[in-house]
Parts: structure tokens; sequence; C-alpha cells
């Protein structure tokens, strides 16, 4: 499959909410398994949704995947002209778009009434459903827009066990209001300024769904959660770009959503191991935390999104017996796949991705083959997966997105003789992205002389601030470590919307901060559909630091420094050869 | 009901009674015990008037069935008050109860004044008298009153006060219809007019008529009118003329725009009992025209939400072909022999014990509320209305169907069984 530029991926879902039935009070009993409220539209994620559910799904041969239920999980969209009747009935527009402060939005949405024709709807389905739902966003803008929103909203998971009808109808309207008051959030305000829209255009849907997992003592969670992707950026090995990427994590999809540790392999190599140095290496970077719905008391705190969330540790799922399907264990100096004796175990997902008997790589690139051919380009895509706790199979497959990744044109040339010369502020032979960039004079770096890998969340906070500052003017951004982890031991950490006015993010590596880069998270994602540059350094290679310190300083904080140059960098990156310089004149 | 002396309202009721209970095939005990009130109180409340002078009122309190739960009814000031209005009532509201499925019985009261010629305070007199003189007859699970024609939330403060007094403790869900602020629900204002149409909507849907492609007109432009109107909108629906009374031409006007009224716009124009000033609803494109004309527009629904009486023999045929469904939100606006009529011609008939039940609905939400001193949200109060309403219109016209009968009868059916039941159950009969 060869790339196919942006302009010809065929984003013509479905309209607003052609084909998808009213809810008709019954969440479980009946098909379809899609239903909606409302008659407004159902945003992108619920209208690609509809799509999987009408015309990609039905292609799929279940026979060749016997043992597999593969569907979409059962979903309610509340359309966006309830969005809008909810604002507009309850004067909500003018807080919504002002600065206040994210709770004081959410306090505000909370405590408003939802429109009264939905009410009666919405507490049917409290009163029939008593397992855990999902309750995501489903943005217009998105649907509109080439953009990806991914992570960007909020999405709130609750137990919905409550004895009483009262309590969960209460937990679930809460849910719904707080993932609209998240439209409204400073982070989607920056985001939508980024890439040049004003968030009072943005209507939003809402996808109330069920949640695939099992309830596993006080936790209810999949297996696993994974986004594939049809296009690889980050060949790596003998992967080729066009076998794709598959991410892996155990529990809820939250923690590769949220740029967190996911196992990440080529479909076409699922065995070959990420390349760690060492299995110590291994054991320190994959995942020892995952996300669940917590089935017990939780403190009530609506106006928080992980309210009815934990993120227990692996000594859980292993109590959960979950970990047999996905971990291996460290025996001597290697890994035996499994968890049949004691030891260290290290999430790698070898017994899925190694073993016969459960084809998961099979059916997730023929859901992606099917997608793409749905979609007429590179897709991307996000599931879960709940095993059988001790066979594997019969299995359960949700689909829970499906969206068109952005891939970009033509490539430029730049060889390696192009990599050095006196104007040369910074070269990468590990660059992601492509093109030319002659516009952007200020630079936002970590100052490597005062850097503290302890110090990271300060360092976010003078990033951000720096963003802030720049409102509306592209920049440069360098800092150490990965950019768009929440972890702050493993770089800068900062979400996209914090650093969405940065065209060119440049990764360098400094003693003690040189991990791999993170291939799972949505920040690659959003990089790639903005035609954001994302520069590796790796040691070796230097940046002219003197060259930066020298520059007018628009602002020095504690450790980051911004500076605007006389005159605008040129910058090229040849997404080809994976080479990137940027020179100063 | 009506002030006509040669109309019986109680005549009226127990005719009803007879006709389903032949239905029902009920025996002679049950009907002996169903169309007589179980208790009967009349009283007479001695009031000091501000003059000096003392003079005596004349008060009822009927309780109608108490076997589903406390009785519930509202408590009228009316000069033409009698008994059998209040019986009639009593009864109406113990089927009320039982269609809509709360545990409640049927209760009227009322007392024989003209609250116009009466001081705030000689009417303060009169309502602290009136719970002095039933005693114990009412309480929180015994008998529930509520504000009925000229009484209003005040009234139900000074008759909870003087409960309370007595009974040396607060016992908010002695009464209903209380200020939210003092122990009221919220959704009350909303929730008959909203009942109206969650029911309506129910009937759409069974008769298979998108929502969005349907026109109405309302007789009424007071408080159930109003939010049914808004519901029905955001359903989709237009509404293209309301009727209204005008107090200064003791007259009522129909207000016509054929693109659709506007709702906020006739609200700005219109005081607080729902009359809409003429010359600037002309000036904002509305034709005026005589009251009846709201009747015969070219609609596909007609909601009467004002008055008993208002659909009769005399101007049923003014009702056009196109007309497929009557939602009654007021308090019996057909009379028997039009719905003779509107049966002859298939028109789908919510009736008004059923379509205008959120009313008594809230009030049992608002009782629930007080009696645990424990207050819902707005979502919480509005999502079960919808529920109760949706739940009552499906049994009757489930029940209407299998057994091929008019909507009203299949409602009678349902709700006079209930209490029957109640009744048996008990070992009553």
């Amino acid at each position: 499959m060869a790339v196919t530029p942006a302009t010809s991926i065929d984003r013509g879902a479905p309209s607003p909410s052609a084909g998808v039935p009213r809810f008709d009070r019954h969440f479980f009993d009946r098909a379809p398994s899609i239903s909606r409220l409302g008659e407004g539209a159902l945003g992108g994620k619920a209208a690609s949704l509809a799509r999987v559910d009408q015309r990609i799904l039905p292609s799929l041969d279940r026979e060749r995947f016997a043992g597999w239920d593969v569907g979409v999980p059962r979903m309610v969209v509340l359309g966006t002209d309830l969005f809008d009747q909810f604002l507009d009935h309850n004067g909500l527009r003018e807080l919504a778009l002002s600065d206040a402060p994210d709770d004081r939005i959410a306090h505000a949405f909370v405590k408003a009434p939802l429109p009264t024709l939905q009410l009666g709807d919405l507490r049917s389905l409290a009163r029939e459903v008593h397992s855990p739902l999902a309750v995501r966003s489903s943005s217009l803008l998105e649907d509109a827009l080439e953009h990806p929103f991914a992570g960007v909203y909020a999405t709130k998971m609750i137990p919905n066990n409550a004895a009483g009808a009262d309590a969960r109808f209460r937990a679930l309207t809460e849910a719904i209001k707080l993932v609209w008051a998240s439209t409204f959030f400073a982070a989607p305000k920056a985001y939508a300024r980024s890439i040049g829209r004003d968030v009072a255009d943005e209507k939003m849907a809402v996808l109330i769904q069920e949640v695939v997992g099992r309830r596993r003592g006080d936790r209810y969670y999949p297996t696993l959660s994974g986004v594939a992707r049809s296009w690889n950026y980050y060949p790596i090995g003998p992967a080729k770009p066009e076998q794709g990427l598959l991410s892996l994590a155990l529990g809820l999809g939250r923690t590769i959503v949220d740029g967190g540790v996911a196992w990440t392999v080529s479909p076409a190599f699922p065995a070959r191991p990420m390349p760690f140095g060492s299995v110590g290496e291994l054991l320190r970077g994959t995942q020892t935390r995952f996300w669940a719905v917590h089935m017990g008391r939780s403190e009530r705190d609506p106006l928080r999104e992980t309210e009815y969330m934990v993120q227990p540790d692996l000594a859980a799922a292993e109590y959960d017996d979950v970990l047999r399907h996905v971990a291996s264990t460290l025996a001597g100096a290697r890994l035996v796949p499994g968890v049949g004796r004691d030891g260290p175990r290290a999430l790698d997902f070898a017994p899925i991705l190694g073993l016969p008997g459960i084809p998961l790589v099979e059916l997730v690139k023929e859901l992606l083959r099917l997608s793409e051919a749905e979609l007429g380009g590179p897709v991307e895509i996000e599931f879960a997966v709940d095993l059988d706790p001790r066979r594997g199979l019969p299995a359960r497959f949700g689909f829970l997105q499906v969206r068109p990744m952005a891939v970009h044109g033509a490539g430029e040339e730049l060889p390696e003789s192009e990599l050095s010369g006196d104007d040369v502020l910074l070269a990468s032979r590990s660059a992601l992205g492509n093109g030319v960039i002659e516009d952007i004079r200020d630079v936002v770096f970590v100052e490597p002389s005062t850097f503290d890998a302890a110090k990271t969340r300060a360092m976010a906070d003078e990033v951000e601030a720096a963003d802030l500052r720049l409102t509306g003017t592209p920049y440069l951004l360098i800092g150490f470590g990965r950019w768009g982890s929440s972890d702050p031991w493993l770089g800068v950490p900062v979400d996209w919307s914090r650093i969405a006015g940065a065209k060119v993010i440049v990764e360098a590596s400094i003693p003690g901060m040189s991990p791999d880069p993170s291939q799972g998270s949505h920040l690659f994602q959003n990089l790639i559909a903005f035609g954001t540059l994302y520069l590796t350094v790796r040691s070796g290679s230097t940046i002219d630091w003197e060259r930066l310190r020298a520059a007018t300083a628009v602002h020095a904080g504690e450790f980051v420094r911004h500076v605007r140059l006389e005159r605008p960098l040129s910058i090229v990156a040849d997404g080809r050869a994976r080479r990137a310089v940027v020179r100063t004149s | 009901m009506s002030e006509n002396s040669s109309f019986n309202p109680y005549e009226m009721a127990r005719a009803q009674f007879d006709k389903i209970a032949d239905l029902l095939d009920l025996d002679a005990p049950a009907r002996e015990l169903l169309r007589t009130p179980l208790r009967e109180y009349h009283f007479s409340v001695p009031v000091r008037m501000d003059d000096g002078s003392v003079k005596v009122f004349q008060g009822y309190r009927v309780q109608h069935n108490d076997a589903r739960g406390p009785g519930k009814g509202g408590i009228r000031f009316h000069p033409q008050e009698t008994v059998d209005t209040v019986r009639a009532l009593s009864m109406w509201m113990t089927w009320k109860c039982a269609v809509i499925d709360i545990p409640l019985g049927g209760s009227k009261g009322g007392v024989i004044c003209d609250p116009h010629e009466l001081s705030a305070r000689e009417q303060e007199r009169i309502c602290r008298g009136f719970v002095r003189q039933l005693g114990p007859a009412i309480g929180p699970l015994r008998d529930v009153p509520a504000p009925d024609v000229m009484t209003n939330a005040q009234h139900m403060l000074w008759m909870l006060d003087e409960y309370e007094t007595i009974h040396g403790a607060r016992f908010p869900g002695l009464i209903t219809g209380k200020p939210v602020d003092m122990g009221g629900s919220l959704g009350r204002t909303q929730a008959t007019g909203y009942g109206v149409v969650y029911a309506l909507r129910e009937a759409l849907k069974e008769l298979g008529i998108r929502p969005g492609d349907t026109t109405a007109s309302v007789q009424g432009f007071g408080n159930v009118a109003q939010y049914a109107v808004e519901l029905y909108e955001q359903l989709g629906g237009t509404v293209v003329c309301v009727s209204c009374w005008d107090q200064q031409d003791q007259t009522s006007y129909a207000f016509r725009r054929t693109s659709g009224i506007g709702l906020d716009e006739l609200r700005s124009i219109s005081d607080r009992f729902g009359g809409v000033d003429k010359v600037r609803a002309r000036e904002l494109g509305y034709e005026v025209l005589p009251g009846e004309a709201w009747l015969a527009q070219d609609v596909d629904i007609l909601m009467p939400c004002a008055m008993e009486n208002q659909i009769h023999a005399d101007n049923v045929n003014l009702i056009r072909p196109s007309v497929k469904v009557v939602a009654e939100g007021a308090n019996g606006p057909t009379t028997p022999e039009a719905d003779e009529v509107l049966e002859a011609r298939g028109i789908f008939v919510i009736p008004d014990f059923l379509a205008n039940a959120g009313g008594v609905t809230c009030s049992y939400f608002e009782q629930v509320q007080s009696n645990m001193n424990y207050y819902w949200e707005m979502d919480e109060v509005l999502g079960k209305l919808d529920l109760k309403m949706t739940s009552a219109f499906l049994a009757v016209s489930e029940l209407a169907r299998k057994k091929k009968l008019f909507m009203r009868d299949a409602a009678y059916v349902i709700a006079i069984d209930r209490v029957a039941t109640a009744c048996r159950e008990r070992g009553w009969l």
C-alpha cells in the first residue's frame, strides 16, 4: 500500500445521524448496538463507529476468526443538538467561553439540568444497565477538520454498579455534563487556538458506551487495550512503514492515550522485542501500572475525570490472574513468556504476540486492512480485548475508534553533507516529518547547564508559559527526553495542548535522560497531523547552545529560555531519509 | 367544575364509573364502595373578619378512596363550591393517581368563599381554621392537600404552619405545592405541561408520526400551556396558534401565526395569568382571532390546556380533518358528546387524567422529598417524571389496542381495576 496524500483521504462518514436509530430505552436487550438521542450530528468519533458497525465489520470473515466476538461495544450517542440546548437553556455560553478556571466551568455545568426530553431515556438506561459505562466525547470539529482531537477532551468512566437507580443516574448525568464542560477547559481552548479555530464553533456529541472488560474484585478492566496504525512513522529494524504499528497496554486504553508506557511492535514482527538495551532496562521501561474502573466506593468528586478510576500496579493484575496472556517472567537473564514461574514480570505481551493460539495480530491486521479500504487511506484504530481468563479464547474484541492518519506528501531531499556547516544550529538523523519551514524566529529551549531530571515538572510550567506567550507565533522547542509523556522521569511532562504552538520539536539527550521516542503516544499523531517536525538529536550530535544563548532573551526562566533570533531559521526535513537540519541563515 | 346548575359533576363521575364497572364486570359491593366516597368531612369555619364581625364559612374534605395510599387532592376556594363537585373531583383524583401508578388515593377539599372579597388576613384565618377543624383527618401519611382553584402556595404554607403548630413538629410532607425554598420540589412548575408532551411524544411514536413534521394549536397560555409548548417545540413541533382569556374584555382570543408562534416573545407580552397583549401581538405579526378559532386550525395536534367543557357537541365539528391527536392538558376539556365524535372520527385522544397527571406525579415526588427532608436535582425529578408518564401511557395504549377500547375508557379500566384490586387485597371486598 502506498502513502496517499492527506487530501485524498475519504473523510466522508455517513451524514449526521443517518442510519443510527433512536434509543428505544433498551440498551442491552435489542439490536442494534448503536442508537442515538436527539436529532443533531453524532460527532467524529460516533460517526466513525457507526461506520465501523455498518460498513467495516460486515466485511470481516467471522469464520476465520472463530472464537472472537468482534464488535463496537453497545452505545448511545447524545447528538450535538443536546449540547446546544444544554448550553443555551442554562445560559452557560458566557462562562464557558470566559477564562474561568476548569473546575469553575465544570461546577457550573454539573449543577445545571440536562435537556428535559432526554432525562427519561437516560434514567431508563441507568435503571437497566448495571455494568461500567464510558462517557466519551465525540467532537464535531474533529469530524469537520482533519485534525485529531484525541485525548483533548474528557472521557469519564463510571462503575454504574450502585444498588439504586438514583445513584447510577446521577453519576451518569454528571459524567455527561463533565464531558461537555471539558470542551471549554483551558487545554482544548489552547488546542483550538493552535489550529486557528475558535472553541465557540465546537459542538460536542457524547457517547455512552459499554466498557469491554470484566470485573475482577474491585477492579473492572479488559485484558488489554491497543492502538494500531496501518502506517508506521517509526520503522525500527526490519519493519517497513507500510506494515503498520501496534501498541498494547494492560487494562484500559487510557495508558496509551495518555502517552504512557505501552508495548509497541510492528505487526509484521510481533514477537520482535522493543529495542531495549538490556533486560533490566526492559523491566524498567515497560508498563508497571494500569488503569481500571474502580467498582468499590470512590471518593465523590464529580469534577474529576478519574473519579471512578484506579491505577494499580502489576501485583494487582497478578492477583487478578490476568498476566498469563500478557506478561513474561525474568528467569536468570532471559524472559520466559507467561507467568508459570516466580520472578519479576515484564509486560511484553509475549504470550499473545509470540505464541500461536490467540491470533490477535492477524485480527488487527485484517481490521486495519478493512478500515483502510473503507476510509481510502492509512488509518489508526483503537480497541480493547478481553480474553477468556484461562484459555484466551473465546475473546471479546471491542472496536473503539477508527480515524484516518494524516499523511504528508512528497519528500524534500537532504543529503548527509548538508547536515554540517558553520550555520548549522542542529541536525538530526532521526527526524519525523517532512518539509521546509522558514518563518521561525523564536526558540524555546531547556537550558542544559541547569537541567535536573528531578525538576521536569517545573520545566513543564515554564514551557507552557512560553507557549502561551507565543500564542499564534510558531517556534522551535528544544528539550531533553521524551515529549508527550506524563511521566516526569522520562522527559518534560507536557501534554500536546501545552506545546501546541511549537512547529518544530527537538528531543535531545543528556546524561540521565535519554529514553526512546514515545511511539505509542497521541502526541505523535498530533505532530503528524499538524505537520510538526519532531527531530531527535542523539548523543554524539551537537546543538550549538552558544549561538542560542547569545540570541536576544525574551524570557529567561530558571530552567527554560525563550530567545528571539534576528532572522528566521531555515529548517529542512527529509522524511524519507529521516534527516533534518536547522540553520541560522 | 361547571357552575351550570343543571350539570352535576358527581353524577357525571358516577356515570363514567358505571360504564367502566360494566366493562370490568365488577361485583355489586365493589361498585358500591367505589362509586361513593369512603369519608366526608363537612364543617364550619368561623372567622373573625377584619371589621370585627364573625363569618362562618362552610368547608369540605372528601376522601374518596385511600386503598392505594394516603389521599391526595387540592383545596379549592370558590363561591359556588358544592359538595358534589368536591366528591366528583376526589373520585377523579383516585383514578388519576391510579392510572399514573403512584401510591396515593383520591381526595379533594373546598371552602365556599370568594377570595376576591377577602383580605389576605381573612384568607389566612380561613386556612388556619380549615386545618383546625379537619384536625387529624389530614396528615403526611393520611391525606395530603395541595393548591387548587383560587388557592396558592401561600395558602398552603399557612395551613402547614397551623398543622405543625398543633402537632409540635415539622411535617413538610403534609402538603404539596410549597415554594422550592420551603420544601417544594424543583420541576413542579413545569411538571404538568411537560407531562402532557411526554405522553404526546409517545402517542406520536405509536402513530408513526415524526414530531418534527407536526403542527399544533393550544388552548390556554397559562402555566400548563406554556410548558407544554416549550417542550413540544424542543421535540421539533411547531405551534401555530394559542388562545387565552382576556381579563379586560372578559372573552378569549386566539393568536395565530402560521409560521409558528414565538414562545418567549408571547411570554414577554403576557400578564401573569397568561393573558396576551393584543396590540403588541398584532405588531409582532399575529392574527388575533375569536377564542374558539384555536379549535378550527389545520393542525395535527390539539392541546386543550385551559378549562373544562371546551370541546362540546356544538363546536366539535369545527375540528379540521387534519387533526390526529388531542392531548388534554386541562381537566375535563371534552364533554362525553364531543368524545363520541372524536372516537367516531378516529382521533387519538390522550385523556385528561393521564395527559395532565404530571402535576400530581410531581406533587407525589414533592411529598416523598419532604418526608425524607432531602431534595432532588432537577434532572432527577424530570427523569423520574418522564418514566412515570411514559410507562403509564404505554400501559393505557397497549390495553386500548388489545381490547379495542377508546383511550379514555382504557385509562379508566386500568385505574379502576387497580383501585378495586387494592381494596380486594386489603380484604375490604
